[in-house]
Formats: structure tokens, sequence, C-alpha cells
């Protein structure tokens, strides 16, 4: 099944060894997304590397900006004020929820739903609204920068972004009804594609699909970073470890990102500030250096360090580690991704089931290709 | 557990072998570590210190060696570790670690493809990435990145 096949939503190959109707055994082949993203970064400056993390997921595109970021500063020695910290949870939570509403759209529209898709792809465009109106971009947004974020929120955007919550909320429990309700939804869900804790831990799952069979790893809450130890918030899970239990996981975890983002809005209207680190080294701000003028070049002062972060990303457990040689560009970056080794899992929990089970099961997988393959 | 506990007890069990722990911001260290006790270390790692996820591994050539990096997750104490081990440029071997954590497996063949290290007792070290049969490591620091090449692609059979 693939590479151009409906259910793999991106460009990757799943072959199947069936006998009659049950998958005896499938091996997923991946690369034909691979852009060599690691590989560009040892070329690029530190803030002209975020300009592919947007294209690494390019439905978490703000979490993966937040993933660099945080890596790069620990390999600079960067500290970030608490304000562009509050910004960046705040981008990341309601790109989560954008996330989840894609994968919502998508999932349902596999299953043959076609109502929660138009729900989910309209809903979700509100999001896009909100980051367009202070990034500039809807889906490619470059807004994150060592040391802190590019600009500060424009005038009532926590207002306007407080009611497309409200309303969203409010959709969320509709969203519920529709599928829940569902008897196509029920039939083609319940039971399917169970992967157990300890077979899930074992086999490296994260996320969703690591919650959904009642382990409550969060990176969020286990290790915070940013400023996720000053929010409150619960880490969804469920306990029936199949497609229904990853459904309920991600709904609850979107109603979460809701409650983390009017705690990020509220302390925002109260403090406001800086959103850029004061006395940053000036080379990471000038992009090229000046041809010939060998002279400005040796007068810089590299700082030298290793950066790692790793974080709850919509898909799961997003990592990355950046050797910082000094320099002003990264030696080396190597970035985690959740997907590679939710999908890679496949071998133990597809066998088994039936050929028309798998667009539901890898569908609850929520893969996006793009991180992936990097 | 704080790092130099760490280093206490890994030094009791592997003396010599463990080439040092340092302090990393926000882990629990770095373990440099012999590759001769990689199997040897990581048993311990998931056994008896509750290391239970595989998080990642990665390679980075540095050119006169290159060195293999493995992060770690455990449930229980909630914090990370990194082990980093040195291998030699023309003989870039070090054992598998897919026998003790299964997830291992696609971040090995991704070391394999990218960086050109071998993992001794892999049970299938093929490309990930790159197409079967591409005669190049990209993330080695010896391929030129600007240089057009001949993709000669082998198509599997099965």
């Amino acid at each position: 099944m693939g590479p151009q096949h409906p259910m793999t939503h991106g460009l990757w190959n799943l072959r199947v060894r069936i006998e009659g109707e049950v998958i005896k055994d499938v091996e997923p082949e991946m690369g034909f997304l691979h852009r060599g993203i690691e590989k560009i970064s040892e070329d690029r400056h530190y803030n002209e590397i975020i300009t592919l993390m947007d294209r690494t997921c390019y439905v978490a595109g703000l979490n993966w900006e937040h993933l660099f970021i945080v890596a790069a500063e620990q390999a600079l020695h960067i500290e970030p004020p608490e304000r562009a910290e509050y910004i960046r949870v705040l981008s990341a939570e309601l790109q989560r929820i954008a996330s989840h509403l894609m994968w919502y759209a998508a999932f349902c529209q596999d299953l043959g739903l076609t109502t929660p898709f138009l729900y989910g792809m309209r809903d979700r465009d509100l999001i896009l609204d909100l980051f367009q109106s202070y990034t500039g971009a809807r889906l490619t947004y470059e807004y994150m920068r060592v040391g802190g974020v590019r600009n500060d929120l424009p005038l009532g955007f926590t207002d306007r972004c407080r009611k497309v919550v409200d309303w969203l909320m409010d959709r969320f429990v509709e969203y519920d009804r529709l599928c829940l309700s569902s008897t196509i939804f029920n039939e083609r869900c319940n039971g399917l594609g169970v992967l157990l804790a300890p077979e899930a831990v074992a086999y490296g799952v994260t996320g969703p699909m690591l919650r959904s069979a009642g382990s409550h790893r969060d990176i969020r809450k286990d290790r915070p970073y940013s400023v996720y130890n000053k929010l409150q918030f619960e880490v969804a899970t469920a306990n029936t470890a199949d497609v229904t239990g990853r459904y309920l996981v991600r709904m609850e975890e979107m109603r979460q990102a809701v409650k983390i983002s009017r705690q990020c809005l509220d302390w925002l209207d109260d403090n406001p500030g800086p959103v850029m680190a004061s006395q940053l080294p000036r080379w990471l701000g000038a992009p090229y250096a000046p041809v010939g003028n060998e002279a400005y070049l040796l007068k810089r002062n590299y700082p030298t360090g290793l950066g790692f972060s790793m974080m709850e990303e919509p898909h799961g457990e997003a990592g990355a580690y950046i050797v910082n040689d000094g320099g002003e560009h990264p030696y080396r970056v190597k970035f985690r991704s959740p997907v590679l080794i939710n999908i890679w899992a496949a071998k133990r929990y597809l066998p088994g089931y039936r050929v028309a089970d798998i667009p539901p099961i890898m569908g609850s997988v929520d893969v996006c290709v793009g991180e992936c393959d990097r | 557990m704080k790092t130099s506990e760490l280093a206490a007890s890994l030094t009791a069990k592997f003396g010599g072998r463990i080439l040092g722990v340092d302090e990393f911001p926000g882990l629990l260290g770095r373990v440099r570590f012999d590759p001769a006790i990689a199997t040897e270390l990581f048993r311990t790692f998931r056994d008896d210190l509750g290391f239970v996820h595989l998080s990642m591994v990665g390679a980075t050539d540095w050119v006169d060696h290159r060195e293999v990096f493995y992060a770690l997750w455990s449930d229980t104490d909630r914090v990370y570790v990194m082990l980093s081990t040195n291998l030699p440029p023309d003989a870039p071997t070090v054992a598998s670690a897919v026998p003790i954590w299964p997830s291992a497996n696609a971040h090995e063949r991704e070391a394999w493809d990218l960086v050109g290290v071998r993992f001794e007792g892999h049970p299938d070290l093929r490309r990930i990435f790159m197409p079967e049969g591409y005669a190049y490591h990209p993330l080695l620091r010896s391929f030129k990145i600007h240089e057009p090449e001949d993709l000669e692609v082998k198509v599997r059979s099965d």
C-alpha cells in the first residue's frame, strides 16, 4: 500500500504480507520525502534552521520551532525572557489543537465520515487565522528566534484568541457526539490496533498512542520545559489501547490545550515586557558575514556546548540534539521523530487484523511523513 | 539519583571501561564508554537503572573518529541520560541495542544509512531513507553536498 495510497497521508509505503484477508507481516518503507534537513542544518546559521523546522512537520510547525529553539539556546547559553516563553507555549498549544483537528478531519474522512472532515478543517482555519495575525503566515511561520520570538502579539489578540478557544470548547462536544454515536465509527474503531503498554514502551511508541494504553508519560508533566511547570493541566489517558482510545486521548488533549492556552493568555495580559533577550551576540542576527572582511570574523567570540531538548509534540516525543563546536553553524543536529518509530512499530500492532482495518489503524497513528523522513 | 552517584555505581561495575561521566544540564549525565562493553552497559541501564525507553540513537562524524550517542528515558526517575562512545573511522562497529530495546531497530538503520556506523547483531541493517544501492552516507563530512551524483537505484525483487 503506497506510496500514493489514500491510507498513507503522505509518501510512504507499507508492504503487507497477507494470507487471504489476514495480515501476516508488514514492513513500512520510508524515505520518499527525505530532504536531508539534518545535513542542510550543518550549513546554516541557527536562525536560518527555523525555516526548515516549519517544513519538518507541516501541521505542527510551531512545535518543531519550539523544540529546536530550546536545544539551540542550551547549546549557545542564551536565556529567553519569560514573556517569550509564555508566547511559545501558547503557540505550541494552539498548534497542538490545529494538528489534532487536522488529524480528526483526515481520520474521519478515512472512515467515510465526511461531516467531521469539513468541521475539522473549518475549525482549524480559525487557529490558522490567529497564527496569521501574529506570525504573518498560516503554515510556515518562522516565528521563534534564538533568544525569544520575532515580535510581540498584536493589540487585541488575547481577546480574539479567547473567543476562538471558547468556541472550540463547544465544538469538541459536537465532535464527540458525531463520532461516538456513529455506528460506522464504533464498528471500525473499537478493539482495533491494540498495542498494550509494555509492548508500546519496548517498541519506543510515544505520544497519544502510548497514553491510550494507560501510560501517564507526558514530557510536559514529567520533565517540564519552558513554563509548563507553572501551568495547570491533566495528562489525557485512556485504557482501551485501541483506535478509539487514541481518539479519546486526542480529544481530551485538545481540551487540556485550551486550558493551558487560557492560563497563558491571562499571564500575557498581566505581564507586558520584552520578547527578545538583550545582549544577543551580533552574529546571530547578521546571517551573512561581509565577504573579505576577515577582521570582523576574527573579533567574534563563539561559545561551545551541547543542546538537548525533548518535547511532547502532537504526535509523540520529539527530540533535538545539537552539537555546537564553536562557530556560526551547528556541527551536528539530530532530530528524533516520533512518527518514524510509531510507524515502525506497525510490525507489532498490525499483524492479525484484516486488510480493511489498515486505514483506521494507521490513521490513528497520526502520520506526518515530513518529520518522519526529515 | 545524581550524576556523581551514577558515575560511582557504573565505575564500581565496569571500572576503567567507563571513560567518564560528564555533567549535562537538564539530564542525568553523559556517559562515555568503551564500545566493548556496549551490550552489558545497555542491559545494566535497562534492568538495574530502569531506563526502559530508548529515545534516540544517532551518530556524529568527527572525521578522526565517529561518535555514536544514545538517549535513554526512565519512567521511574523521569530523567534522560545520554550515552556516548567513540569508534575508529575505518571500522565503525558497535554492538546493536536491538536485543535490549526493540525500538533501536529503526534508529540504528538510520545511523547506518546516514553516518555509516555498523551495528553488530542488528537483524535487518538496511538503508532506511536513501535508496538501497546508494553509494554514500550523506551525513559524513566527506560527502560533497553540491556535487551532482550518479544515482543508481536497485529495485528490490521480492
